[in-house]
């Protein structure tokens, strides 16, 4: 990502350290906040020596599942001790897919720490038979499937080496300083390092001020406090501020969604009070949520996505689901994993995409609701963060599960009464198959678009000639469009088209999911925008956004594409959207008409 | 409350106990007849039914398994209320679960309804080296408070029909008739729901 990318440079409404030296940084209370970062590491082992931290690295990625997600930050690249060590590193080994790994000597880091260089070439080595291993192998959804749930390293803490090395953390924790939640782990070995952060909060907020991010070389701490709440993520991922900040925002809903926001008066009533065993058994939950910041777009387009179904199927499942409202039911939601089939709502009452999205989650990470009927509690923070709702969740296959949301706690056998009528509309009209065959057949496809083939030269290799760094081997030449994604403004629905060759292994998923995130980011940005078009090019993709009132349209193409031939395959993207929007979009959804 | 028709019996039955006492690896032994040697945490309540033939009725159990987590324990009252049978389990190996069983048979008691079967499983027997609850202790505690002890283990599947079917020949014959519907009061269930849940 060496091109220039200044959309990411947040705006800062609040208090901005944005570079923490303190020697270039006169200001006595952003000395003190350096100092209190500097107490983050005062654990760091003095032997973070090539020898024991590659052997650690190696160790982590020989379990490629974990390596996909769990992103680790190489022995010589910035753990979290980069924040003392910022200065120095200006180029720390990252991996990122279609990133050339730098060579161990455009790295002055490497260097200054003593035998580096071969141990740089080992981990270059390593990656390099891996990523060949995971390029024949690796599609999204074996990637999904080979992806488990539930927390992992609850043996670190923050002394570990590991721990440090973890490029993405995430940290909630009570205005006492009391841990509640961390990604990566044991909470209770971690009171320390909560504590820190909490200092760091409250120092600020006592000189009437709030701390929003502070940033230190590559990495980026992000605040957010929601009453006595406070949550942190420390990041060198390089997503932009905004997105760091929503989704802390979403993680707090997710929160909320398991216990409301009523859990506030527990704080009133005693500041010290320890709300982690309240979250007992829902760190599943917590750590798909933070996988989905990876992959799901609905996790900063705010939309939800429908399953591709054929428009008179959907429209039979969205009677039933009406009918069920109709009866003193809240919501009703027919899912396929986190895409929606159908949903209903009662009158006036209106779901927000974020609700759906987090309630998605919680059911399909939460292993228990496979086993029978389940009746649970409930809050939708956007619908009323101090409530909670009574949930009815069956599935009917592994994939396909209703969700009947009540006011009312005695609800249950009506709803149980009410998924038998809707099973058996499903039965009768063979809904279920055709939603597993959509599922096995995915949507849309670049390749299915009415390109003329003029200018759509044809792959010109075949898969075992395929190169993981080399992305603009092939496909579409220079007009190839390789994805897009088209966000209904009315409609509060995206579809987006399922991942074609080059961009096939999920590191290259993973960065082109990045770099939409970040065009999202630039286009929104406040004070700037909105604008309505962009046009970038760096030496991984050519993106192209267009955004009007109606949708928003985010394309990657070869970097080599040509943009008045990119803006023409653009039109017809949204063509071809539009032919196939009653397939693609759930259309007339009451919930959503405010 | 156990409802009788043709000899045809309907029972609500709710399982209670601390997190990871083996409730839900209970009822899925009892049920499906499977067994996870990891059972993920149970969330709210899972709802199952069961029919089972003792000697004089066939007994239709609908079985309430709640979830052990802190944040649930409020809503306990919606699923033992009513109930004509509740099995109180416990892990052999833990001693701080023995008194959480405890805890819920005294609030199951305060609750007031005398005619409920209450069970007493100490579950995990299977694990002989681990044990820090001797089936002497449970079982001197059942017999003063009325209950009935079983050690259970629902991986090998040792005394899990025995317990269920035990509760079966114990249930009253006879539908009691002072509370006709069983059902709980709507407004009240709602307020205890919201105001208490999270800070039980």
């Amino acid at each position: 990502m060496a091109t220039s990318d200044s959309s990411s440079s947040p705006s800062s409404p609040g208090t901005d350290f944005a570079d923490p030296n303190p020697s270039s940084d006169p200001d006595t209370s952003s000395d003190r906040v350096q100092s209190l970062l500097e107490s983050l590491n005062l654990s760091q082992p003095s032997d973070v020596s090539d020898g024991s931290s590659h052997t650690d690295f190696t160790a982590d990625d020989d379990d490629a599942a974990e390596e996909e997600e769990e992103e680790v930050v190489p022995a010589n690249g910035n753990g979290l001790e980069g924040i003392e060590a910022s200065s120095r590193a200006e180029n720390p080994v990252e991996m990122e897919a279609g990133e050339e790994p730098p060579s161990p000597t455009s790295s002055g880091y490497d260097g200054e720490r003593g035998s580096s260089g071969g141990g740089a070439s080992t981990y270059k080595a390593d990656n390099a038979s891996e990523g060949e291993i995971r390029e024949a192998s690796d599609t999204a959804e074996q990637h999904e499937a080979a992806w488990l749930p539930g927390k992992r390293h609850v043996d670190e803490d923050d002394a570990s080496v590991s721990w440090r090395k973890r490029k993405k953390h995430f940290f909630i924790l009570s205005n006492s300083g009391k841990p509640i939640y961390s990604r990566y782990g044991d909470e209770h070995k971690l009171a320390g390092f909560s504590a820190t952060l909490q200092a760091i909060i409250s120092f600020v907020e006592n000189g009437g001020d709030r701390v929003n991010l502070v940033k230190a070389g590559k990495h980026q701490v992000v605040f957010l406090v929601k009453g006595p709440i406070y949550l942190v993520c420390i990041s060198c991922t390089d997503e932009t501020y905004e997105y760091l900040r929503g989704q802390l925002d979403l993680l707090y809903g997710q929160m909320i969604l398991i216990l409301t926001k009523s859990i506030d008066r527990c704080f009133e009533k005693n500041s010290k009070f320890d709300m982690a065993p309240l979250l007992g058994g829902t760190d599943a939950v917590f750590s798909s949520l933070v996988h989905s910041f990876s992959w799901n777009p609905a996790t900063f387009l705010h939309a939800y996505t429908c399953l591709p179904l054929p428009y008179a199927l959907r429209q039979a499942t969205g009677t039933i689901l009406q009918d069920v409202c109709a009866s003193g039911v809240l919501f009703a939601l027919l899912m396929c994993r986190h895409k929606v089939i159908s949903l209903a709502g009662a009158q006036k009452a209106s779901l927000h995409p974020d609700d759906l999205l987090l309630l998605s989650n919680f059911v399909v990470s939460s292993e228990s609701f496979r086993t029978s009927e389940s009746f649970s509690p409930i809050c939708l923070p956007r619908y009323n963060p101090q409530a909670f709702l009574h949930a009815y969740v069956h599935f009917f296959d592994d994939d396909t599960y209703v969700i009947l949301l009540t006011t009312r706690s005695e609800a249950f056998h009506h709803l149980k009464d009410c998924r038998i009528r809707i099973e058996a509309v499903l039965l009768k009209s063979n809904i279920l198959s055709t939603v597993q065959r959509s599922v096995t057949e995915g949507g849309l496809r670049v390749e299915d678009l009415p390109v003329n083939h003029l200018l759509r030269q044809k792959p010109s290799y075949t898969s075992n000639q395929r190169q993981e760094i080399d992305v603009s081997v092939g496909t579409g030449g220079p007009f190839g469009l390789w994805h897009f994604m088209y966000r209904s403004i009315y409609l509060d629905q995206y579809v987006s088209s399922e991942f074609s060759p080059p961009v096939t292994s999920h590191r290259q998923q993973k960065s082109l999911f990045r770099a939409y995130q970040k065009l999202y980011a630039s286009m929104h940005e406040k004070g700037l925008g909105p604008h309505k078009t962009q046009y970038r090019r760096d030496e991984n993709y050519t993106l192209l956004c267009w955004v009007t009132p109606d949708f928003e349209l985010y394309a990657a193409f070869d970097p080599l594409a040509d943009k008045a031939m990119a803006i023409k395959i653009c039109n017809q993207v949204c063509q071809r959207v539009k032919d196939v929007e009653n397939e693609v979009f759930l259309q007339g959804a009451s919930p959503f008409s405010w | 409350m156990a409802t009788a028709g043709n000899k045809n019996i309907n029972a609500k039955l709710v399982l209670l106990g601390d997190v990871g006492a083996g409730k839900s690896s209970l009822v899925l032994r009892f049920v499906k007849d499977q067994f996870v040697e990891f059972q993920e945490s149970t969330i709210g309540a899972a709802f199952f039914s069961q029919t089972l033939a003792v000697n004089d009725a066939t007994v239709k159990f609908e079985i309430w398994d709640t979830a052990g987590q802190e944040r649930y324990h409020s809503l306990a009252p919606m699923y033992y209320r009513g109930a004509a049978a509740a099995v109180v389990v416990f892990d052999v190996t833990n001693q701080a679960s023995f008194e959480r069983a405890v805890k819920w048979v005294q609030e199951l008691q305060a609750q007031g309804n005398a005619n409920m079967v209450v069970a007493l499983a100490g579950n995990k027997s299977d694990l002989l080296e681990a044990r820090k609850v001797t089936a002497e202790e449970a079982q001197t505690y059942a017999q003063e408070n009325g209950l009935f002890f079983m050690e259970t283990s629902a991986k090998t599947a040792a005394n899990v029909k025995e317990i269920f079917y035990e509760i079966a020949r114990r249930l009253p014959r006879v539908q009691p008739t002072e509370n006709p519907t069983g059902m709980v009061l709507p407004d009240r269930a709602m307020d205890r729901t919201v105001s208490s849940s999270c800070c039980a």
